[in-house]
Order: C-alpha cells, then sequence, then structure tokens
C-alpha cells in the first residue's frame, strides 16, 4: 500500500523467527503454565498447535532429539482408544480400573483423533500403531441423523454441538485413513462401511446464511471459524463448489450452494479495526450523532477512530483524502481479519478466513501483504515470541499457532507454506500419498 | 494434603491419579495440587459408577477449574437425573457459573438440558439478557437464546422488541440482525410467511433503511435489505432509490456508505448497458472507499468480464 511500501522494505515488520522458536521451544520443553489447567481436556489439540508450529518454523527435527520425538508419539499412542480413535488426554482413560461398567466414561474423541493422526504425520510416524479399522468403524456412529457429527458417544448417544468443528475433524479422519475413496472399505478382512456423505453436504447448506456466511447451524450468525470448517470438510470429502463451473456438471451434492456469496462474505471479513474495546461505533461517524462522538467517554478508541471523530463525516470520505488516497494507506499500518461482520481484527481469523479463500480458489482476494503487517507489527509479541489475540496482548498457543499458520499461507519468509485445508504444511501433506498406497487407498482427485 | 484427602467424608475413596504413560509427554500443564487431587478423585468416582450428592460437589470443583472436561458435564447431569434433583439450583449454580466461564460452550449445553427437562423457560430470557450486558455477541448466548425461541415458541412481538432493544443499544450488532431475520423468517419450513408477506416485508424494509439513516457505514442493515429482496425475489433494483442517497457515480466526492456503492455496483451490473457504471463504482470502491478490498473490486470487475483499470491491485499470492 502506497505509503508504507514506498518506504521500502527496511519498514516492513518482519518475523522475529528466534523468538518464535524459543517460545514454542518452551512450550514443548517446559509445563505450560497453570492457566491451561481450564484447557487440560483439549490437551491433545495443544500438542498439535506446539509440534506443527515447531514443523513450520523448520525445526521439529532439531529442537526434540530423535529420542524425545520418539516419546511424544509415545505419549499420543499412550491416547489411543482400545477400540480405536483417540482421546483428549490421558485423563479418562482408568487404566487398571477401567471396565465394561465405565468404558462408557472413557470414549474417544473426534477432535482429539483428528489431532492425533496430523500430529503423527508431522512426527513423520509410520502409523503402524494406528487402529485404523477400530477408527474407521467407530468413524460412521459419530454422525446422526441429521448429517452432522458429534465429538463424543457416551451410552450409545453422540454428544457435543452439531457444529461442523466435528465434521471438519471427523471428514479429516476419513482423509487421512481412507483418502477419498468412498463406500464400503475391505479392511484386516472385515467390511468397513463409510460415514454418510450426502446427509453432512445437506447439513453445510442449511447453515448458509441470509448474508453469505456459513454458521454451525441454520439460522445462526455466520462464523468464519465455521466457514472454514465447512468449506474443509467439504474439500476433505470432495464435495466442495468453488463456482469455477468445474463441478457444477457433477451429479452429486455439493456445497456451498451460492459460492461466490460465501466468496463475498469472506473478502469482507479483512479489516482496519482492530481495537476490541474502542467499541465500533466510533469507528465511522455519522453526521447527526452526537453521543459517541466525545473520546473521553471511550478510554480505548484507537487510532483511526480518534481521528474519525473529529470529523463529521468518515475521514476517508474528506477532501484531502480524495486524491486517490486513502487515510488507511496513511494511518494503519496492517489490516487482519475479523470472524463476523462489525467486529474487529483477531490473530486466529488470519488463518480462518485466509485459508477459507483459499479453499474457494481466491488466494488473492485479500490484501496479503495488509494482514503481514497486522500480525508482525502489531500482535506478534515483542519479548516473548508467537502471537496474541488483539495487538498487544500477551500470546497463547492457539493464537500463536494460526498466526503462523496464515503467515504460511501468505509467502512468508521462514515459515514453510502451509496446505490450508489441512492447518498443516504442505510438505507433511504430501507424505499422505504414501500412506494411502500402504494401504491401498487413494485419494480420488 | 488437601479438601479431598483430609476429610472423612472421602476416606473410603481411592484416588486414581492420571497416568502420562512415559516421558515427555505433550502439552503438559503445571496443574496445581488442588486440580491434581480433585482430579484423581473424580477419577476414582467414575470409575466406580458413584451417583451420589458428594459427587455434585466434586463436579463443580472440577467444572471450576476446567470447564472444557467433556465427560464430567455428562456424569454430573446423569448424577442429577439420578437423584432428582431440584433442577432450579442447578440453573442457580449455573448462573453463576456461566459468568465466570461465559465462552465455554459446554456449560450453554448442560444449561439446554437442564431447562429442557424443567419444560420451563421462566427466567431464562432475561438472564440471557443480563448475559449480554457483558457480552452483547456472545455466540453460544445468542444459540441458547434461538434455541429458547423455538423450543418455546417465543415468535411473536416479545423477542422483536428484544432485538429492536438490543440494536438500541448498539446498531451495529450484528448478531441481534441475525437473530432479528430467524423471528421473521426462521418458521417458513413450517408455513409460516416471513418476507414473502407483503405486509411484514415492508415493514422489515423501513426497519433497515431506518437504521442505515442513522449509521450509513454499518454492513449490517446493508446486508438484511439485500436479503429480504432476494428471499422474497424482488429484484434488485427497488433499493436502487434508497442506495442513491448514500452513492452516486455523479458525486464520486461525497459518497455516505460503501456498502451502498457496492449495491449500486450489483444493480447496474443488472441493468441493460449498465455494466460501465458497475466497473465505475467498483473502481471508485477499490481506489477511494474501500481500497483494502481492492483485488476483490477488480475480482467483481472480472465477473463482469470488464479489464482491470488498477493493474497493481492484482499481487501475487
Ligand atoms: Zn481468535
Amino acid at each position: 500500500m502506497a505509503i508504507l511500501s514506498e518506504n521500502g522494505a527496511s519498514e516492513e515488520p518482519r518475523l522475529d523467527k528466534a523468538r518464535h522458536i524459543k517460545y514454542w521451544t518452551r512450550c514443548l520443553k517446559t509445563l505450560l503454565p497453570h492457566q491451561y489447567t481450564s484447557n487440560d481436556s483439549n490437551r491433545l489439540y495443544l500438542a498439535f498447535f506446539i509440534i506443527s508450529a515447531l514443523d513450520l518454523l523448520g525445526v521439529l527435527e532439531s529442537v526434540p532429539s530423535k529420542e524425545e520425538r520418539e516419546d511424544h508419539i509415545n505419549w499420543i499412542y499412550h491416547c489411543q482408544h482400545p477400540d480405536g480413535g483417540f482421546r483428549m488426554w490421558p485423563g479418562t482413560d482408568f487404566g487398571v480400573r477401567a471396565s465394561k461398567d465405565n468404558a462408557m466414561w472413557d470414549p474417544a474423541n473426534i477432535p482429539a483423533t483428528y489431532f492425533a493422526l496430523a500430529s503423527l504425520l508431522l512426527l513423520k510416524d509410520d502409523f503402524s500403531r494406528v487402529r485404523r479399522r477400530g477408527c474407521l468403524e467407530w468413524l460412521p456412529r459419530m454422525q446422526r441423523g441429521d448429517g452432522s457429527f458429534g465429538e463424543t458417544c457416551v451410552n450409545g448417544v453422540v454428544e457435543g454441538g452439531m457444529d461442523p468443528r466435528f465434521g471438519y475433524c471427523a471428514t479429516g479422519i476419513r482423509f487421512i485413513l481412507r483418502g477419498t475413496m468412498s463406500g464400503p472399505l475391505e479392511i484386516e478382512g472385515r467390511s468397513v462401511g463409510d460415514i454418510d456423505v450426502d446427509s453432512f453436504v445437506k447439513c453445510v447448506q442449511l447453515a448458509e446464511a441470509y448474508d453469505g456466511g456459513i454458521a454451525d447451524l441454520g439460522f445462526h450468525e455466520p462464523h468464519a471459524g465455521y466457514t472454514f470448517c465447512s468449506l474443509g470438510a467439504l474439500a476433505f470429502i470432495d464435495r466442495l463448489e468453488v463456482g469455477d463451473h468445474a463441478h457444477s456438471k457433477r451429479s452429486v451434492a455439493t456445497a456451498p450452494t451460492n459460492p461466490s456469496a460465501v466468496i463475498s462474505w469472506l473478502a469482507y471479513r479483512q479489516t482496519e479495526l482492530t481495537d476490541p474495546d474502542a467499541g465500533i461505533d466510533s469507528e465511522f461517524t455519522a453526521p447527526d450523532d452526537t453521543t459517541d462522538n466525545d473520546p473521553s467517554q471511550k478510554p480505548g478508541v484507537g487510532k483511526i477512530a480518534k481521528i474519525q471523530q473529529k470529523a463529521v463525516t468518515p475521514a476517508h470520505q474528506t477532501a484531502e483524502h480524495s486524491v486517490g488516497i486513502s487515510i488507511f494507506d496513511l494511518l494503519v499500518d496492517g489490516a487482519g481479519m475479523s470472524g463476523r461482520t462489525n467486529k474487529v481484527a483477531d490473530t486466529c481469523y488470519g488463518f480462518w478466513v485466509g485459508a477459507s479463500l483459499h479453499l474457494m480458489k481466491q488466494p488473492t482476494l485479500y490484501d496479503h501483504a495488509a494482514m503481514r503487517r497486522y500480525m508482525l507489527g502489531k500482535t506478534q509479541h515483542p519479548v516473548l515470541g508467537g502471537f496474541g489475540k488483539f495487538p498487544g496482548d500477551v500470546p497463547d498457543l492457539l493464537h500463536g499457532y494460526l498466526g503462523l499458520a496464515a503467515l504460511g499461507l501468505s509467502g512468508c519468509e521462514g515459515v514453510k507454506v502451509l496446505e490450508g485445508g489441512m492447518c498443516l504444511s504442505r510438505e507433511a501433506r504430501e507424505r499422505l500419498p504414501l500412506l494411502w498406497k500402504r494401504w491401498d487407498v487413494h485419494d480420488e482427485e | 494434603m488437601g479438601k479431598y484427602s483430609e476429610d472423612p467424608l472421602w476416606a473410603d475413596i481411592e484416588p486414581l491419579p492420571t497416568d502420562e504413560g512415559g516421558p515427555n509427554p505433550l502439552a503438559a500443564i503445571a496443574y496445581s495440587e488442588e486440580y491434581e487431587e480433585t482430579m484423581s478423585y473424580m477419577r476414582a468416582v467414575m470409575a466406580a459408577n458413584e451417583y451420589s450428592d458428594r459427587v455434585l460437589e466434586l463436579t463443580e470443583d472440577l467444572i471450576d477449574m476446567n470447564p472444557a472436561h467433556y465427560t464430567v458435564w455428562l456424569y454430573r447431569a446423569k448424577t442429577l437425573f439420578h437423584l432428582d434433583k431440584d433442577l432450579r439450583e442447578e440453573l442457580e449454580w449455573l448462573n453463576e457459573t456461566a459468568l465466570e466461564h461465559q465462552k465455554n460452550y459446554q456449560i450453554w449445553h448442560h444449561r439446554n438440558l437442564i431447562v429442557d427437562r424443567l419444560d420451563d423457560c421462566e427466567g431464562e430470557t432475561e438472564f440471557v439478557e443480563q448475559m449480554f450486558v457483558k457480552d452483547a455477541k456472545n455466540y453460544h448466548v445468542w444459540s441458547y437464546r434461538q434455541w429458547l425461541v423455538k423450543r418455546f415458541g417465543l415468535w411473536e412481538t416479545e423477542e422483536l422488541e428484544f432485538t429492536e432493544r438490543m440494536l438500541r443499544e448498539d446498531v451495529r450488532n450484528n448478531s441481534a440482525w441475525n437473530h432479528r431475520w430467524y423471528i421473521v423468517n426462521g418458521r417458513e419450513a413450517e408455513g409460516v410467511k416471513g418476507e414473502w408477506d407483503e405486509g411484514l416485508r415492508k415493514r422489515e424494509l423501513d426497519f433497515a433503511k431506518n437504521a442505515v439513516g442513522k449509521t450509513p457505514q454499518n454492513q449490517s442493515p446493508w446486508n438484511y435489505l439485500r436479503a429480504i429482496v432476494r428471499t422474497a425475489g424482488v429484484p434488485l433494483a427497488s433499493l436502487k432509490e434508497f442506495a442513491e442517497q448514500y452513492a452516486s457515480l455523479d458525486r464520486p466526492d461525497s459518497v455516505r456508505s460503501s456498502f451502498a456503492l457496492d449495491l449500486l455496483a450489483d444493480i447496474f451490473a443488472e441493468e441493460e448497458g449498465g455494466k460501465d457504471k458497475a466497473g465505475k463504482a467498483l473502481d471508485l470502491l477499490a481506489a477511494k472507499y474501500d481500497p483494502i478490498r481492492k483485488n476483490y473490486w477488480a475480482y467483481r470487475k472480472s465477473q463482469l468480464g470488464l479489464e482491470s483499470s488498477t493493474p497493481e491491485a492484482v499481487v501475487a499470492a
């Protein structure tokens, strides 16, 4: 964008790779601070963030030793359920006290299973200890009659929300363990059934909202995280419609039903709004709106907001900016992504939205440079490394990882190229066909 | 020594610590001693399938420290139903817990379960509104509100007034706009007319237009307007006169809303020979009113078969 980039590359904030490596090394080698206790039951996805971040930074084979990597692999297998699938952490495994009567309280978990398999792929495990048949037999049981997937199955009831995070992970498990082969599959001499792909597609169609985004359920507010999960799941089962007419002749059900509306909604997620405390009202001030015009009433208002409040019309419409340079070129050092309409940018949506646009085969529709500036200049932590959710926030694992992943989509020096649909490096994704070959399944694409 | 190991009430339970399986477990957390102890009692109780009053207390302690524990919530629900507990009391406990962990999904699922079982939503809409004071866009709370509406049939005037109240607080609250859409259109499957009803449609169009009048640079009501005409099968051009109040190619320096300009581009594109005008509107967005999306505006032009006039717009991914 005009002013900033004309001043030369030195003005561009850069990835402080050494600090990111330090951050993730600490996450791997020392205990996570006690504040993560509330995420104890999400440990496998935290584990995936750590392993995958080190992989994206190119140090997964140097930061942990070979022996340590073996230990990590063993821990993941320790979380494997005896009947297939994985638990989120060993906390539900009753060990010597496990019995038929308490087995219901120790279920395999859909997201845990996806993140376990993805982590094994990153660690170059040979998958020989994965209970593949059991896992693929369990998978269809995790789908409800309406096509949605749950998180766990306890006492014959599929539990957890109906939202597409579980659909994404379930179809991801299917993709890793059986490619895009549909229908019954012969494994270890037994015929293993498939999930109901068509009813899942219908589920996504019902969740398409009136403004083009995708929600978790019909009539819920569209959300970039759910939009990504829906699109990613459709890609895993080869039912994604991107609107390029290549697929429109297909006789099978596809989604989304209106790809250009989804693309437009995604493009609208990029935003200069960065201050979560500012209150979005201050961003554009209507001429007759006096109540929000006093900056002193809003202690947290951001830079742009303040400037705009002085003007009676939005600042980018005043005469001095009518020569083709917008106020944003002059003042904003980046534009991240929001998760919903009229919300501020948040690091993680750089991934959710960016990867969604990549999946829709429109990777150039957002301003990658402005996005990099938002993340590298604002949410990258200057001392600790990693990324926070909002500018100035301390880093956390989720935002630290999804920040790197978003950069991996954008072509950033020092970060491996990301396979958006799987949220891990393309390099790791390319190892999948080797597994498929061994299992005699293939990617039908 | 801790709360449970020192309590004679728990003396019969042999705690069951978690086994990490070997060295170098992943994402291990510096748990407090209190958490480790609570967890090891919880595990022992679950292994024994004990459903008792003391178990309810134990789950409360554990949930307070780890509200994401997916089986403990189910275990608690089973215990409550097994003991035939007063579910109103459970709601009171949930009220406090929800305020502390409002972003947690399980809490809302549990509440759902309890209220469904009570078959009575008294006080629930008030509680939801209280939650919105803390965060008026909390996704779980809005989802829960939708569930209440459907489960207890709260469709009519009160719920519309509620969206109006929320939008008076913040006219940019897209969650409230979405909820309004649901209230108006959420029963079409059951044969209740939404935007297809002309009187209703006029009311909703006026409502959204009025909101645009207050905040022209607010995408929510613009999206709402577009959705109404699309859903009702009314031509997009019916919004032309209204959009031109906020953006006009004749006065390119005084556009008051980039969303009006975007809408006009779509309206022009549908007009006979209107493609060039659509292109001009898109150029204006790219150059001046919404430059962060300049690649998107160039894409929109290419969709119309128009050449991009800003070659620098398309950058490599
Ligand atoms: Zn986030």
